[in-house]
């Protein structure tokens, strides 16, 4: 693959990433920011392959085929099965309403842009021009964890900022050795297996996902 | 000469085609939904039937309600001569750029909602209101993914960036371009009064936005504002295709090279033409309350369209 051709490719695949992150905070039920988040991933598999082919690197093949097992088949389904069990459909009242929410996303990808400038001006891969969006994925993920009432949401906001992380790995070094990368994926999987038994553990106490009225425990 | 006659022929297509587009689309979307509908030929006939009709203004109208309809149509009779439809370095691209046709539409828009307002109906005032209320959002995102566009291409030139882009063919696929052009679409279905923004085939009060402003006008007012709209879709549906997807354009003015650019824009005004008609047909209308944030997402793809082609070097 020809340079020009993988760095279109590439910077491609990061911004459809970026937009489905950013798709999250423009759409109000619950199915269809799980269905944005394994979309996310499957872009972020594309990205990881364009890197893949250009590098020659046969690990990355296997973190892709294991992203894509893991992010787009796995979780999204256990996502989909904890929704329809604590019954929870659309995102009500968040606490920044939708359009101001996607003007922020704009905002935190320009900040993006202005914070990744000294790693940008470090690297001479040609695959810097895209940290910044890597590293507005991670902001829009803290966003969507921040400003949505929702467990269910929260989690996904999570998934999404993990995603981010992963994908600024994948660019700014080519991917971490395989050995840390299997740790990470170890860990997203265990986070987000905790986090599921807490969602049905809020659902149990409070009889809502609605983390605002986790209040409560203070009286 | 050839020149001269180029930019006469274009002219002539919009004026002569964008009725026969509304009618297509009418008749696509009345095949996807089960009718058998009216030909695609129909939108002639009402222009020809409302130019034979006597004009009927109200006592309370102004000048402002004589002088829109031609406003209008003028603005656009211009804009289809500025638009690279056929061939891409005009001898009019020297008039204005994509800022000048941009503005030359809003003008248009601006004239219609203070027509709107000026037999003081109620309906009028709420059109022109609700008008109002959709350009304010959608101008801000059509002028950022202009500047992504122009950005990109160099220029905000028309013909230069069709030329660039036709040079660099491998740009069409960067975040840049394709997030301008989403910004784009959405903004087109706001101005044109599409679904998701205004429903083009109803007469209901309450969801009504541009046939609210126009419901004073009869006879050959109306007629020109109808054949003005059509064309305003014409020349969207082109820049969109030509800006942003310019291949067969011709760069040279032999007859081969012409024939081929004409052939292969009425080939992306049908393919544009089917895809809106399916989007019409599955979209419902969006909610008056939920068109600021289909428009802010549209203001959002076309500030990261900027910043893709402004930043990422």
């Amino acid at each position: 693959m020809s340079l020009d051709l993988f760095m279109r490719l590439n910077t491609l695949a990061c911004s459809l990433v970026l937009l489905m992150g950013i798709a999250i905070l423009w759409r109000n039920s619950l199915p269809a920011y799980i269905d944005s988040f394994a979309r996310q991933s499957m872009f972020f598999v594309m990205g990881i392959l364009t890197v893949a082919v250009y590098t020659r690197a046969w690990e990355l093949y296997l973190v892709a085929f294991m992203v894509f097992a893991l992010k787009v088949v796995f979780i999204p389904r256990l996502l989909h099965r904890a929704r329809k069990q604590v019954g929870a459909d659309i995102e009500i009242r968040p606490f920044v309403n939708t359009p101001a929410s996607v003007l922020l996303a704009g905002i935190l990808t320009l900040l993006a842009y202005a914070v990744a400038q000294p790693i940008v001006a470090l690297s001479d891969l040609p695959t810097r021009g895209s940290i910044p969006l890597a590293f507005a994925v991670i902001f829009v993920g803290l966003f969507i964890t921040a400003s949505r009432r929702s467990a269910l949401t929260q989690i996904v906001g999570f998934l999404v900022m993990e995603n981010g992380i992963a994908l600024l790995a994948v660019l700014a070094t080519y991917g971490v050795p395989l050995i840390v990368e299997l740790g990470v994926f170890l860990d997203v999987l265990l986070g987000f297996l905790v986090m599921q038994v807490f969602l049905y553990r809020i659902r149990g106490t409070f009889g809502t996902i609605d983390v605002d009225g986790m209040r409560k425990l203070r009286h | 000469m050839g020149k001269s006659l180029l930019e006469a022929f274009q002219c002539f297509l919009a004026l002569a085609i964008s009725p026969g587009l509304v009618g297509f689309i009418r008749w696509v979307k009345a095949r996807l939904q089960g009718r058998s509908g009216p030909s695609p030929l129909q939108p002639y006939r009402d222009l020809r039937k409302l130019f034979g009709k006597e004009v009927i203004v109200s006592t309370n109208a102004s000048w402002i309600f004589r002088v829109t309809p031609y406003i209008l149509f003028g603005s656009l009779t211009v804009i289809s001569l500025m638009v690279p439809l056929i061939a891409a370095p005009l001898p009019f691209d020297s008039l204005g750029d994509l800022v000048v046709v941009v503005y030359l539409l809003l003008l248009g828009t601006f004239f219609l909602s203070l027509a709107g307002l000026d037999p003081g109906t109620a309906f009028g005032g709420m059109g022109a209101s609700r008008e109002m209320t959709v350009a304010a959002l959608a101008e801000p995102a059509i002028m950022l993914a202009i500047f992504g566009l122009g950005v990109g291409a160099g220029s905000t030139n028309l013909g230069q960036i069709v030329v660039r882009t036709l040079s660099d063919p491998g740009r069409t696929l960067s975040p840049g371009h394709l997030l301008a052009f989403a910004s784009m679409f959405i903004v087109m279905l706001a101005e044109t009064g599409r679904l998701p923004v205004d429903n083009p085939a109803t007469h209901l009060e309450l969801t009504m936005i541009h046939e609210a402003m126009i419901l004073e006008y009869s006879g050959r007012y109306l007629a020109l504002i109808e054949w003005a709209s059509a064309m305003k879709l014409f020349v969207f549906f082109s820049l969109l295709a030509n800006l942003f997807f310019p291949w067969g354009v011709a760069l040279t003015l032999t007859p081969g090279a012409v024939a081929l650019a004409f052939g292969v824009l009425l080939l992306k005004l049908a393919v544009f033409a089917v895809s809106l008609a399916v989007l019409e047909t599955r979209l419902p209308k969006l909610r008056l309350f939920r068109v600021p944030e289909l428009l802010s997402v549209s203001f959002l793809f076309a500030l990261l369209a900027v910043t893709s082609s402004f930043l990422v070097r």
